[in-house]
């Protein structure tokens, strides 16, 4: 037989498979994200300790009852959009200056040669607890945080470029009391209000020191982190969100419900 | 004599149609990309509440560094007189004895071990970081979440997530 060719395969129905696959994965997809506000639970505590007393003026009591009515700071608040207005009040209050009559956290401002000498003086103390005979791994380690702690607050000031860092009283907190048949609802919207709260004292402080958005910083950080090639950007973001966090630390307690 | 020739009647040229299954192929893939399954369905149902600022829970999600809890009425709404406030709980992924199966606050602790155990070992990460996102609807009453967190705090599993429908334009 002479030589023919081999006739060409119709593909004029490639397009109605590939639409009714199409159609199928249109159907089936859901795009929508989940998102959450993340927390962390407190450790258990083996050994009972009595509370710490903590001044009225540290604490930011954000209240919730079961008939879902809210009290920030002792006020009856009839608008749950209001909180974050509440909390940064709570926070900016006192930040550029003292003020002892007002019931809002204090300040501590604390200068290079101060953070230098907390660290030459934690440093000396963990190496003499290591020397100590018989000192426990834990108390060590502790000693250790604190030289580290220091160490960052010095890292931290020297990325924020002014003479004093401002810090916030460390007993300083927000906490969320609830009751049991407080609805999800009303406990996600003061999540929803402090998450917000803290953006806008970051964004604003972000962009104050750095020129940009604290939304970007922290996107990019989350991009690159994972990426071996751009270690270098990851790690000046880390440190800028580090300075951040020392100046507005979200510090929130959320107190189990008695009844 | 014009220049131009009048051309007859003639019919209009058919459009080429053989590009159509490639991008008919670009939009399935695109499809195939952005679906994920879902482990289970739940059997309770769940309308989260809004929120801004969230985070979101998609890195953590593919790296399988979090584990979902459901809390709302039961669908089946006979047997919700049997739980809480009549808020029952569903955990993600759990080989259930009976389908029609829900669980109490008694069954996390078991249920997040197991789910830790369960996990490749290259997943270096320490149970107290690996994320409970709870999605609880926005009636449910806030007494059980506290207990949830009760539960995972026993077996240090320190890190909680209220899920949220995020609103914020981002």
């Amino acid at each position: 037989m002479a030589n023919r060719d081999i006739p060409e395969i119709n593909a004029g129905s490639m397009a109605d498979i590939a639409f009714l696959l199409l159609i199928f994965f249109l159907v089936t997809t859901t795009m929508d994200k989940d998102t959450a506000y993340v927390r962390s639970i407190p450790k258990k505590v083996l050994v009972k300790t009595p509370p710490v007393d903590v001044e009225k003026r540290n604490i930011c009591a954000i209240l919730a009852n079961s008939k879902n009515q809210l009290m920030v700071r002792g006020e009856l608040m009839s608008n749950p959009d209001d909180i974050s207005e509440r909390v940064i009040e709570w926070y900016t209050t006192n930040e550029k200056q003292n003020d002892v009559t007002n019931n809002f956290p204090m300040y501590s401002r604390i200068s290079m040669a101060e953070i230098e000498a907390q660290i030459a003086s934690t440093t000396k103390d963990a190496e003499a607890m290591e020397n100590t005979p018989n000192a426990s791994a834990d108390i060590i380690d502790f000693k250790w945080k604190q030289v580290q702690e220091w160490e960052n607050k010095k890292k931290a000031l020297k990325l924020y470029g002014r003479n004093e860092l401002p810090e916030i009283q460390f007993q300083a907190h927000v906490r969320i009391e609830v009751q049991k048949a407080t609805a999800y609802e009303l406990f996600a919207k003061i999540q929803s209000e402090l998450e917000e709260a803290i953006f806008t004292l970051r964004d604003k402080a972000s962009l104050e020191i750095f020129g940009e958005s604290y939304g970007v910083i922290k996107k990019r950080y989350d991009a690159n982190e994972g990426d071996k090639t751009k270690q270098a950007q990851a790690r000046e973001d880390k440190d800028k969100l580090d300075l951040l966090k020392i100046l507005y630390p979200d510090r929130f307690i959320e107190v189990t419900p008695k009844k | 004599m014009s220049k131009f020739k009048k051309e007859g009647k003639k019919n209009a040229p058919g459009i080429n149609t053989s590009s159509l299954p490639d991008i008919v192929f670009m939009l399935l893939f695109f499809f195939m990309v952005a679906t994920t399954t879902k482990d289970a369905d739940p059997s309770v149902s769940v309308t989260p509440p809004e929120g801004i600022r969230a985070t979101d829970m998609t890195p953590y999600k593919q790296r399988s560094e979090i584990d979902f809890l459901y809390l709302g009425k039961p669908r089946n709404a006979a047997r919700a007189a049997e739980f809480n406030f009549g808020y029952a709980l569903f955990l993600d992924n759990v080989a259930q004895p009976d389908p029609g199966d829900l669980y109490s606050t008694n069954y996390i602790r078991q249920w997040k071990k197991d789910k830790f155990n369960s996990k490749p070992p290259s997943m270096t990460k320490p149970i107290e970081s690996v994320i409970t996102c709870v999605k609880a609807d926005r009636d449910a009453p806030t007494g059980i979440i506290f207990d949830i967190r009760k539960e995972l705090q026993e077996i240090d599993a320190l890190t909680i997530a209220y899920a949220v429908r995020d609103k914020s334009n981002i």
